[in-house]
């Protein structure tokens, strides 16, 4: 998901700000983050209180980081379609009554539960992830993530994604003007060729590039395992927010059972 | 600082096609020389920096770095002893932000804490860069001579005793150029320069090295080797600007 807006804009534009939420330390956001979005997408369908207890909590929580609001929801919308694709197939679920059909599709109550409550969990984690990446260096998000007992590896591997995509991105733009050029555009054969054989051009350079990067990873020591930067410690702010955010997913999971 | 920071004898490597890319090379470099290192396309440049680094392995022939030799056993104290700049920064600084960048072969030494901060630090200072503005910087959003300068402090903060630079005026403006040379000129450690840019040379090392075919064919003062039109028209190279001015 972070990936999807990596070369278009600054990721954590918002990371510099200073608020209650930019005060936590990176790996307390992290785990505040990924219990939200678990208590979200493990609630049953059709709760519908929880979830506005949890969207209540969020759009508190969002106006206290004070995040650029806008772009908080055009990311969120570049991001739903892909969400929106697996949303279709629900919409013609079958069971409860039948509110509308033509031919074999049809659309019940139970169809129509279904998607609102996964459009819900969808919308509600979106916005908190996007929250998070919005406010957290890209940094420490990832040094959060070995705190959170990730292996290094992966995280090195996330951290080489991050930084080379952009690379990545200008390597075809590149390649893609070179050909326009020369004109591409002339023949619809011709082009789907050169698409295919860019694609090719691409691995072949990425993986010399992967080479090369590796060499200079070598040459300044690495031996095969990143060196792990240690976290900043848990502040006593830190502990208050964890416990409040347990309670208030509590009290969302509980309200059924009052 | 060691006195003779590098010693190659007899050094010769082929690559699996069997292209002979180094051929018996014997040199020297004494402790603060600036040496360069120049030569055509091809002519076994950058595969004789590899070696420097223990990233290509002798396949005859001994190289000593310091007191160790190039062998996987001394790779760690090697790696420390030289600083290698690529020619791409793009291909060095491969974390997302420039601290962190420089941060990474002292963290690979061990080094933590306070001591990681001034190392990242010092760097950033020695290649001219506030370390406020930059520490916390997008590698990605750099200009080139910027990248160029960072991949520099990535290797100095390691405290290297030699510096290796594969190509160091590539890619870079009239202006970035000329701060990269005033940089080199005030780095106070022995450097081994690969380049195409003869004036950059010129300017910097008081000795050269001219490589032709993996062979070194020409060894001595800057000055003389490259002002001396048919010999570098022979190897493949070409008179300095700096040199052709004066000879009009």
């Amino acid at each position: 998901m972070v990936l999807l807006h990596v070369g278009t804009f600054q990721l954590d534009r918002d990371s510099h700000l200073s608020t209650i939420w930019h005060d936590l330390t990176p790996q307390i956001r992290l785990i505040c983050s990924l219990l939200f979005v678990f208590a979200t997408s493990f609630t049953a369908n059709g709760r519908w209180w929880t979830w506005a207890i949890y969207g209540l909590g969020l759009a508190i929580l969002i106006t206290l980081s004070r995040v650029t609001v806008s772009v908080l929801i055009r990311r969120v919308a570049i991001e739903s379609p892909f969400m929106g694709i697996a949303l279709l197939g629900m919409l013609f679920r079958g069971g409860g009554d039948i509110l509308w059909q033509w031919g074999w599709l049809q659309v019940t109550t139970e169809g129509m539960t279904v998607l609102g409550s996964v459009s819900i969990k969808a919308l509600l984690s979106l916005l908190m992830l996007n929250l998070l990446s919005m406010t957290t260096a890209i940094a420490d998000l990832l040094n959060a993530l070995i705190f959170l007992k990730m292996p290094p590896l992966l995280v090195a591997i996330f951290n080489s994604m991050y930084r080379y995509l952009g690379v990545l991105i200008d390597e075809l733009e590149t390649m893609r003007r070179a050909a326009l050029s020369r004109n591409l555009m002339n023949n619809p054969r011709w082009q789907r060729l050169m698409v295919g054989n860019i694609i090719g051009s691409l691995f072949i350079r990425t993986y010399e590039r992967g080479e090369r990067i590796h060499a200079s990873m070598l040459a300044r020591g690495y031996q095969g395992i990143s060196e792990i930067v240690e976290n900043p410690p848990i502040k006593k702010i830190d502990r208050l927010v964890l416990v409040c955010l347990i309670a208030l997913l509590s009290l969302g999971q509980g309200i059924y059972f009052f | 600082m060691h006195h003779n920071p590098i010693a190659i004898e007899n050094l010769s490597f082929a690559y699996a096609d069997g292209i002979e890319a180094l051929k018996k090379i014997n040199l020297s470099i004494q402790a603060t020389e600036r040496v360069a290192l120049v030569g055509a396309n091809g002519s076994g440049k950058s595969t004789l920096l590899l070696h420097l680094n223990g990233l290509l392995l002798a396949q005859s022939g001994k190289i000593l770095v310091g007191d160790y030799e190039v062998i996987p056993q001394n790779f760690k104290l090697i790696r420390n002893f030289v600083g290698m700049v690529f020619q791409n920064p793009d291909d060095q600084i491969f974390m997302p932000t420039v601290g962190e960048d420089i941060k990474f072969g002292p963290l690979n030494q061990g080094i933590k804490g306070k001591n990681l901060d001034d190392r990242a630090l010092q760097a950033l200072q020695a290649v001219g860069l506030d370390p406020d503005l930059y520490q916390s910087r997008n590698a990605n959003h750099l200009s080139g001579g910027e990248k160029k300068r960072v991949a520099i402090a990535g290797v100095l903060a390691m405290y290297p005793q030699i510096l290796v630079l594969d190509e160091p005026s590539a890619q870079l403006d009239p202006r970035s150029r000329r701060q990269l040379i005033e940089l080199l000129r005030t780095l106070p450690l022995t450097q081994f320069i690969a380049t195409h840019d003869l004036d950059l040379a010129l300017e910097l090392c008081d000795r050269t090295i001219i490589l032709s075919q993996g062979q070194v064919v020409r060894d001595g003062p800057t000055q003389e080797i490259l002002s001396d039109a048919p010999a570098l028209e022979r190897y493949q190279l070409e008179l300095p600007l700096s040199c052709r001015c004066r000879c009009y």
